[in-house]
Order: structure tokens, then C-alpha cells, then sequence
């Protein structure tokens, strides 16, 4: 049962880098970001080449892969994104989608559609308690806490974090100061990438790497962004680990079916609190 | 609500729906006349199954866009209904009863009766988190079909679907299938072409355009949107019962959650909010995903690309703006526009 709680606590983790980008880029410019599982894929397909040229340094390379997902990120904002202000959601939507088409369709273009294995990069255990967890599972949740705890320092410390929450608030209202809200947006944005980048590079070892990797733990993300609200740093955080231990307990008992029981709980939760977007 | 005023503004209304242009009797046949006059010139070039193939997606896009197009929810799991209608259908033919007819009822019930079930949650919703809440009703059919219901619906291999022959409905013949499938794109073109020019179907545009001040003059939206979800499910299902008669073959593809951009971008591509827009739309899409993999190999970012070019450049779609050169022939002329 042990297992199975830091098994929910990982998924937790992962699901909680990426949907944090999703909700920031929800709360403060409306936009339903599909393009998401493309920064997502591109950080684990960076990484794969990465480590196989630095051999065995996985920090080094992830790090890289991470840097070099910001790039991309700040083109997609540029070009795609920044047209999308203000317009419909369903178009939103389509545009974005459209643009993860691309993304995936170049990635099967470089590297092929076959799936790539990566192994456990720490590969060591730690015994407590006469119990055997592994490492890089403790490490990935230890880095998700940090990381809540950071962008917790950030968003309140931070001058650029305050603009940001209080364009979460009221981005009219931020706009009448005189700030440039849009140039938030799109730092914003990035930095959501930045994280699902992190997200997919720390999953990689754990999971099967392929082109639409991306899609089903976009949806998962969407499902943790809908429970814990749009826009809400700290729901989305509570409702990634709930939703992660879900899955850990359902595919305990039954393991084709932890996907869908996420998606049960967002339908449930749906019921008893539909949200107006 | 500051993003729904700015798409009204951006948004030119489709003169599609003005009402009181033509009534529906007056023009009724001449559409019929239109349509099978259009497959049937098609037919030669392709072939016979094909043109089948492409007349089932129409049937699918149509549906899509009573939802979309009428009453602007735009959904991301309208596969679901397709993959209940075929499996359904096929299960139906396989394990009780090899009569088309029956099984035809049969899949189109049973996509209705989920679309009343489902619809009861989803249709509480708008925007993306309608979007997002069908595409992941669509991920649980699939999975639903694919693992816990494998004993029965045989998972990813899929079953064959053998139909018997019943009076003159014979679906072993091609030329058959071709005009029972173009029959029943008559008689679906006609429920939406009545249901949307009734003072229902203002309804729902209405509720495209602004819901609270629907709910405002006393309707209860709730209802009637629930009521369209019911009816694009039920005719969904339709067009996946027609595609396992079609392939005799039902597989897990069928309700695939990537499928789902098919149908959005022959929805825009089209024209969305007109039922001629999604049926230039369905044939558009389906000629290019038949025969452009065979020139580009690269075609999910042909794809991509084209989306992109809809969404910022070209709106309307095809069926916009023919209607569009149409109108401003007809201006120089003096005389009425175009039906629609």
C-alpha cells in the first residue's frame, strides 16, 4: 500500500508541472493551450538525443532540454498565441490543436514513430523501514514540492509574480496601471511550457516515449486543471495529488482502468459545480 | 463575457440564417435535386464505395454541425457516437439478429439514449469545458471498448459484421449500399434542414448568440440544448451504423479520440451554421485525406497548417464564400441571393 501511495504521489507531481501552465495560461488570457503536449513531447524527445550524447549525465542533459524547450515556447506564444487574445475559445482550441498537429507530425519527421526506451537514470533504492522505495520516484516528488513552494514565493514576492496573479484577478485592471500585461502573458507562458517540459523529462525514465505521448496526459492535466479551477494555483496543486493518488489506487485494484476513473471524478465534480468559461 | 462580445463582433452572422428568405417548401426539392445530382456526377470519377464513404462522413459532419455550427458548443469527442452507432449496431447483428434495418435502429437508438444520459452532464457546460468533458467521454467509450468490454467487442481486432439480406435490402451490393446511404443523407438533410429553419432551431442559434438573454424571454435552455445533443448523437450514431454496414467491419478506430479534428476541420473548412457548407465540407475533407497522403507524406502537418490558415485567414469556409461571390453577382444584378 506504501507503494501505491508514493506511485499516486508521482503521477501527482508530473500531472502538477504540467498543469500549472495550462491553469496560468487558462486564468489570465483565456486560452485553452493543446499546443501544451507539443513543449511536453519536444523536452522528452530533446532528452532523448541529449543523453545519448553526454553519456550518462541525465542532469546535464535534462536541464538543456528544458532550456531548449523555452524557444520554441516563445515562438508558438509569438506567432500563435498572441493573435488568439480575445478571440472565441472554440477558435482558441482549434488553433492550438492545429499547432500540436504540427509539432507531432515534425517530431515523427526527426525521430521516427517508434517508441524509445529510457531507463531509470539514478536506478538506486532507498530502504526505510525494512521497505524499498526507488529513488528517482522520492526525488520527483521532493522536486514537486520545492516547486510549489518556489512559484508560492514567486507569485507573492516577486514583482512579476504579483502582476501576474493580480492579471489573474482582473487583467483590465492591471492594463489601467499602465503595465503591459500582454509581455506577462507571454512570460507566463513560457514558463508553463518550461515546467510541462520539466514534467515530461522527469517522466520520460518512468513511461513509453512516443509521438502522442502528449495527448493522454494532456487530458489528464485538463481533468486536474478542471477540479482544482482554472486560473487557482493552490487547487490546481491539491487536485493534481488527489488526482494522482486516484490513479495510483485504482490501478491498483484495476489497471487498465485508472485513466477513466480520473475522468469519472471530473465528470462527478462537473455535476456538482459547473464552470461558466 | 468579454471574449463572447468580442466573437460576436468577429464573427460575421452567416446570412444562412436568415429565416424568413425562403420557406422550406418552396426550395425543398430543388435541394434534393442538388445533392444526388452532385454525388451522382462525383460517382464516375471515384467509385461507387468511395462515393458511399464520402456521403457516411457527410451524414457525421452534419450532425457535428447542428452542434457546432447551429448552436456553437464545439465538441472534441463526437467520435463517441459514431463508435456507438457501429459497435452497437454490429453487436446488434452479430449476437441477436442479422436484419440492417433493425440494427440501423438498433445503433441509432442506443447513440441517442447515451447522447440523453451523458448529455444530462455535459450540456451544463460551455465553452472549452464542453469541449474537454466530450473528448473525455469519448476517451472512456474507447476505452471502454477496447479493454473491459473486450470479451464481447473482441478489443483492438474488431469484428466482422456479416449482414443477411432482407426483402431487396441487399448490403452485399455496392450500387444498393450507394443509394440506401444516399437515401438516408436525403432524409437526414431534411430533419436538420426542417429542425433548423423551425422556431426551434432560431432557438438554438439564439442561444448561440447569446444564452442568458435566451433564458431571459423565459425558455428553458437546458432543454433545448440537451435536446440537440440528443439529436447530432442520434444521427452520429446513424453514421456509424451506415460505416460498419459499409466496411462489415467494426473496430476500435471507429471511436478514436484523434479522429475527432477530421470532423472539426470539415466542419470549417466547409462553413460552419449550414448544412450545405457541411456537406461541401465532408466531400472537400474526405477527398483530400483519400488521395493527398498518396502525393505528401507529411499530412498531419498539411493538416495543421491548413487549420491555422482557417482560423486566421478564411473563416467562412468554402460554402462562405461562394456564397459570398454569389451574393455580390446577384447585387450587381439587382435580383434575390442564393438560397440557402
Amino acid at each position: 500500500m506504501l507503494y501505491t501511495v508514493l506511485y499516486g504521489f508521482t503521477i501527482g507531481a508530473i500531472l502538477y508541472f504540467i498543469s500549472i501552465g495550462l491553469s496560468l495560461t487558462f486564468g489570465t488570457i483565456r486560452v485553452i493551450n493543446f499546443a501544451h503536449t507539443l513543449t511536453y513531447t519536444m523536452g522528452v524527445y530533446a532528452l532523448i538525443t541529449l543523453v545519448a550524447l553526454f553519456k550518462g549525465y541525465f542532469a546535464l542533459a535534462a536541464t538543456l532540454s528544458i532550456i531548449l524547450v523555452i524557444p520554441i515556447s516563445y515562438v508558438i506564444e509569438r506567432f500563435i498565441i498572441r493573435r488568439l487574445y480575445g478571440e472565441s475559445l472554440d477558435y482558441t482550441f482549434i488553433a492550438t490543436f492545429a499547432v500540436s498537429l504540427i509539432g507531432v507530425d515534425t517530431i515523427k519527421w526527426i525521430w521516427g514513430v517508434n517508441p524509445y526506451p529510457l531507463s531509470d537514470p539514478i536506478g538506486t533504492y532507498l530502504a526505510i523501514w525494512g521497505l524499498t522505495f526507488p529513488l528517482y520516484r522520492v526525488l520527483i516528488v521532493l522536486i514537486a514540492i520545492l516547486l510549489f513552494l518556489a512559484l508560492n514565493a514567486f507569485f507573492k514576492k516577486t514583482i512579476v509574480g504579483k502582476i501576474v496573479v493580480a492579471a489573474l484577478e482582473d487583467k483590465d485592471g492591471v492594463r489601467c496601471l499602465g503595465i503591459n500585461v500582454d509581455k506577462y502573458f507571454s512570460i507566463v507562458f513560457v514558463l508553463g511550457s518550461a515546467l510541462a517540459a520539466l514534467g515530461g523529462v522527469l517522466y520520460a525514465p518512468i513511461s513509453s516515449i512516443h509521438p502522442y505521448m502528449g495527448l493522454s496526459i494532456l487530458l489528464l492535466s485538463f481533468a486536474v486543471v478542471i477540479v482544482g479551477g482554472m486560473g487557482n494555483l493552490k487547487g490546481t496543486f491539491l487536485s493534481a495529488f488527489a488526482l494522482g493518488m486516484v490513479m495510483a489506487i485504482t490501478a491498483r485494484y484495476w489497471s487498465q482502468g485508472a485513466e477513466t476513473m480520473v475522468f469519472i471524478v471530473m465528470a462527478i465534480v462537473l455535476i456538482f459545480r459547473p464552470i461558466d468559461i | 463575457m468579454k471574449s463572447e462580445e468580442s466573437t460576436l463582433n468577429k464573427v460575421p452572422p452567416s446570412h444562412a440564417n436568415d429565416l424568413n428568405a425562403y420557406p422550406m417548401k418552396e426550395r425543398g426539392f430543388i435541394n434534393f435535386l442538388v445533392i444526388t445530382a452532385g454525388f451522382l456526377l462525383i460517382t464516375p470519377i471515384l467509385s461507387v464505395h468511395r462515393v458511399t464513404d464520402f456521403m457516411i462522413f457527410c451524414i457525421f459532419v452534419m450532425s457535428f454541425d447542428l452542434m457546432y455550427g447551429y448552436m456553437g458548443r464545439l465538441s472534441f469527442g463526437h467520435m463517441l457516437f459514431l463508435g456507438t452507432g457501429a459497435y452497437c449496431s454490429g453487436l446488434f447483428i452479430r449476437y441477436i439478429s442479422g436484419n440492417p434495418l433493425l440494427a440501423i435502429l438498433m445503433g441509432t437508438f442506443m447513440a441517442g439514449l447515451l447522447a440523453m444520459l451523458i448529455g444530462l452532464v455535459i450540456v451544463r457546460t460551455t465553452g472549452a469545458c464542453f469541449s474537454l468533458i466530450n473528448l473525455a467521454f469519448n476517451q472512456i467509450g474507447f476505452f471502454l471498448v477496447l479493454s473491459p468490454l473486450r470479451g464481447i467487442t473482441r478489443g483492438e481486432d474488431g469484428f466482422g459484421v456479416r449482414v443477411s439480406s432482407f426483402g431487396f435490402f441487399n448490403f452485399a451490393n455496392t450500387t444498393f449500399k450507394f443509394w440506401f446511404v444516399l437515401l438516408c443523407l436525403l432524409l437526414v438533410f431534411y430533419l436538420l434542414k426542417r429542425v433548423t429553419t423551425s422556431p426551434y432551431g432560431i432557438l438554438i442559434r439564439s442561444i448561440k448568440e447569446d444564452e442568458t438573454r435566451v433564458k431571459f424571454l423565459g425558455y428553458n435552455t437546458f432543454f433545448y440544448k440537451w435536446l440537440t445533443f440528443v439529436l447530432a448523437g442520434g444521427v452520429g450514431g446513424l453514421a456509424g451504423t451506415l460505416s460498419a454496414l459499409n466496411y462489415n467491419f467494426v473496430n476500435p478506430n471507429m471511436m478514436d479520440v484523434h479522429s475527432n479534428v477530421g470532423v472539426v476541420f470539415a466542419s470549417l473548412i466547409g462553413g460552419a451554421g449550414n448544412l450545405y457548407g457541411a456537406l461541401v465540407g465532408g466531400v472537400v475533407y474526405m477527398l483530400i485525406s483519400n488521395f493527398l497522403p498518396i502525393y505528401i507524406h507529411r499530412w498531419e502537418m498539411f493538416l495543421g497548417f491548413s487549420l491555422l490558415i482557417i482560423v486566421f485567414k478564411f473563416r467562412k469556409g468554402v460554402w462562405g464564400n461562394i456564397q459570398d461571390i454569389w451574393e455580390y453577382i446577384q447585387k450587381r444584378k439587382g435580383a434575390p441571393r442564393l438560397p440557402a
